[in-house]
């Protein structure tokens, strides 16, 4: 492994790269690019999946993608590689291709990072860095690589103690970045099952009697849970309805709940599927886990500002502030 | 009681749909199958239908319940090109399909339709919202109609709105007198014209291209565009629809409705928002400003044609003379083509060739718009002759856009070589795009018109068509003129080369 790598040469390497694409076959490549995604994981993250989510990412999004492998301890040294991710849409002859950069870095290393980054990202197109080392978070080279991004996608889902997660990335919104956290965008299937009960005028009448929102968490789902009240509380309280929501551990997954004398909506995972109760009517859809894939297509859709994560995200920060352990 | 749902999230959830039911007039027939029934399924898959959804077929045929289920089972697992049926989802969908059997002449119908109604809404809880979709011959549009207002459907607890298909009348008075004895039961608000080349993702991208970027819009004017050719080419035959064909033909059938919207779509002023009142009105100034032609003119200007017999790789093609249900001597055009000039500022002197048929070599809509070449020509040219600037907008297959321009061949000296710049709709975009049908049935059930046609806009367009249909009826043309197979009859080429163009071979 040498011990540093040059931009210049890795972007000599990826003309290199196109130059002989194209000399192969008359039907061409056509070079597609809508953003930089910048992809931070260990080497022990499974590669071929990550490879597989990449690739799956990018005919929706295409994307010179910069891959950071994290190889922790050792002596100072990066090393690269640099290659294509190309497909062939179904009955066409030309390959779609983009490009993909691989780093490898020690952590002695990271600090170096930013400057091989910097010169690496496609002009005049957003970065988006997808974070998946929670380890990295939690060191000061991670700030430096942050600043250079338009937007950062984290997941507080695998963070071992959900309210400070919440909190640190509620202080990196305070700041002026962009923060998404996919223990969010793993509820907006939930939210938009939610949002569809009251598209019937007849359950929106009954929102004013809400005076209750309960959300019981199993393990793994406690940041998911305090999102889905502050959601809901903050919601409620748009339309006048000061609620303060009860937030406690006492289930196998997730389960949201609204109450208002007889009036009563919840939502709960029972295996793949998202049971919805509202009085006495139940309906019930699938809900697998989203994947990795579905979840990062969700968030490079969306390159700017989400105020209703950002306002939820303040709430969440305050409830689970103000909460003991395990509830609120 | 709020008025609005707090829950909602735009930036990350798709577009809410209302409660309502969807009553198909013609539930037995070819388009619910095909394409309504497959659309509507798959909306439920990807859940944008709300819970308490429903469907009434009305259809002669008595059928129960369970038996009209089984046959739009059938109907979805035929003809859904790229969705696999989910039992569970079909399950939850089937739950709320409900047939009424009855004959559209016979009131009684109505009575039974509205007391299914009545319980569909207290079962399902649809808040009365009602869309009734005509899905039959164009003659019954007005008997059913006026079933539904003499039954007191038209009006209820929440909205009603009526799609009807085209063709939308077959000239202009026939098309007027329509539209009044719908608004006897429906406010012109509350009329759907659907024209599903309107829902094409990429007939919508033209919206997008045009007024999303800033590089293009200065252009797109008869200072920099030379010509447009718009081309809607089926490689199919009649395919045992010659009865109805046979009454109808390519300029009635194509461009009077789909092509003439796409034109519009192309040459219409921006508009002062993407509101539908805003949209639609650019678009039937524009349909209002296409020249209408004289008879003479109308001979220098259109071509009509009817293909012939011919062997297409191997296999033997029956000319539309001899197609079922086709008379031997029919003079129904198969063919067409129509030079249209755009009385306005922006487009005075620019000629819109615009061209379908049947049997053509190839399946192809598209939009080429020519631009004028450079003033001087400096450099040598592979090709030997002078290449124009073309921006090609294709609507189907392959959706996307190209742009042709010259690049430096490489090596000494200045040759120049035509280049093309391909964005492909689909593979920059790897997501699925709904059919057109998909998109319509939504816009309809929100209540945004913007992508179906208002009455003005049919009217304009019968203006346009009406003086062609009259001189082609008075005259006896020498079908067949063109070979299946081929890129039409030679007169229409004739008519391009009068002004020293070219159609292009997609």
């Amino acid at each position: 492994m040498s011990a540093t790598v040059a931009p210049d040469t890795i972007l000599k390497e990826l003309a290199a790269l196109w130059t002989q694409e194209g000399k192969q076959g008359d039907a061409g490549v056509l070079r597609a690019c809508s953003m930089t995604l910048l992809v931070i994981a260990e080497t022990g993250d499974d590669a071929a999946a990550l490879g597989e989510t990449v690739a799956a990412l990018m005919p929706q999004h295409p994307a010179r993608t910069i891959l950071i492998l994290l190889r922790g301890d050792g002596e100072r040294a990066l090393s690269q590689r640099v290659y294509q991710q190309c497909w062939k849409p179904f009955g066409q002859r030309q390959q779609i291709c983009c490009e993909q950069i691989e780093i490898t870095a020690s952590d002695a290393a990271l600090a170096d990072l930013p400057s091989v980054i910097l010169p690496l990202a496609v002009p005049d197109l957003p970065v988006i860095l997808w974070c998946r080392s929670a380890r990295l978070t939690g060191r000061p080279e991670f700030g430096a690589i942050a600043a250079m991004s338009t937007k950062v996608v984290i997941d507080s889902g695998a963070a071992g103690e959900a309210r400070d997660a919440i909190g640190r990335i509620a202080d990196a919104v305070r700041r002026g970045g962009i923060v998404a956290d996919l223990a969010w965008t793993r509820l907006t299937r939930w939210r938009e099952t939610l949002a569809r009960v009251f598209e019937n005028r007849d359950t929106l009448a009954h929102l004013s009697e809400v005076d209750s929102v309960k959300v019981h968490f199993g393990p793994g789902y406690e940041t998911a849970a305090w999102y889905l009240a502050a959601w809901a509380m903050n919601a409620l309280g748009s339309v006048g309805q000061v609620v303060t929501p009860v937030v406690a551990s006492q289930d196998e997954s997730l389960r949201l709940e609204l109450t208002g004398g007889p009036f009563r909506v919840e939502l709960s995972r029972q295996d793949e599927r998202l049971v919805t109760v509202v009085n006495e009517q139940s309906n019930c859809t699938n809900l697998p886990r989203p994947t990795d894939y579905l979840l990062m297509r969700e968030e490079l859709g969306i390159v700017r500002r989400d105020a209703i994560f950002e306002g939820t995200l303040a709430s969440a920060a305050r409830l689970a502030g103000s909460a003991g352990t395990g509830q609120s | 009681m709020p008025n609005e749902n707090p829950f909602q999230d735009p930036l990350r959830f798709e577009r809410q749909i209302p409660e309502c039911v969807i009553v198909i007039f013609g539930a037995n027939g070819d388009l619910t199958k095909r394409k309504l029934l497959p659309a509507l399924y798959r909306l439920a898959f990807d859940r944008r239908l709300s819970a308490g959804f429903a469907i009434v077929g009305i259809s002669r045929t008595p059928l129960s319940d369970d038996a009209f289920r089984e046959k739009m089972r059938e109907s979805v697992e035929q003809f859904s090109e790229d969705t696999k049926l989910d039992e569970e989802v079909w399950a939850g969908f089937a739950r709320g399909l409900y047939y009424v059997a009855g004959d559209i002449a016979d009131q009684g119908l109505y009575q039974r339709l509205g007391e299914k109604l009545g319980q569909i809404e207290s079962e399902r809880h649809t808040g009365g919202n009602v869309l009734f979709y005509l899905s039959t011959q164009p003659s019954q549009y007005a008997p059913i109609a006026h079933g539904i207002g003499a039954a007191g459907l038209g009006k209820g607890n929440g909205w009603r709105r009526l799609v009807v298909e085209k063709p939308f009348g077959h000239d202009l008075a026939s098309a007027r007198e329509l539209s009044n004895r719908l608004h006897e039961v429906f406010d012109e608000a509350d009329v759907y014209r659907i024209d599903h080349y309107l829902g094409k993702e990429t007939v919508q991208n033209i919206l997008a291209f045009r007024f999303g970027n800033g590089i293009f819009e200065p252009l797109w004017n008869r200072r920099y565009v030379n010509h447009v050719q718009i081309t809607g080419a089926e490689s199919i035959g009649v395919e045992g629809r010659g009865a109805y064909y046979q009454e109808a033909g390519a300029l009635d059938d194509m461009i009077q409705n789909h092509l003439l919207q796409v034109m519009a779509t192309i040459a219409m002023e921006p508009s002062a928002s993407f509101q539908a009142t805003s949209v639609r009105d650019e678009r039937s100034k524009l349909l209002r400003s296409i020249r209408p032609m004289t008879a003479d003119e109308v001979f220098q200007n259109t071509v009509a044609g009817q293909y012939g017999p011919a062997s297409i790789g191997g296999k033997d093609v029956p000319g539309f003379r001899q197609e079922e249900g086709v008379d031997p001597n029919s003079q129904t055009n198969t063919y067409a083509a129509v030079t249209f000039f755009v009385d306005n500022w922006r487009w005075a002197g620019v000629p819109f060739y615009v061209r379908t048929g049947k049997r053509l070599a190839k399946r192809v809509s598209e939009i080429a718009i020519q631009f004028n070449s450079a003033p001087l020509h400096l450099f040598n040219q592979d090709s030997g002759e002078t290449s124009t600037n073309l921006l090609i907008l294709r609507i189907q297959p392959e959706e996307g856009i190209s742009l042709k321009f010259l690049s430096k061949r490489p090596g000494s000296g200045m040759t120049l070589r035509p280049v093309s710049m391909d964005f492909n709709y689909g593979s920059s975009f790897g997501e699925r795009s709904p059919s057109a049908y998909e998109t319509l049935l939504l816009d309809a059930i929100i209540g945004d018109p913007t992508l179906y046609t208002r009455q003005d806009m049919v009217e304009a367009s019968w203006s346009v068509v009406e003086p062609i249909q009259n001189t082609w009826r008075a005259t006896k043309f020498d079908f067949p003129n063109y070979a299946a197979g081929s890129w039409g009859p030679a007169p229409a080429d004739e008519m391009l080369a009068r002004r020293g163009h070219v159609w292009r071979k997609p």
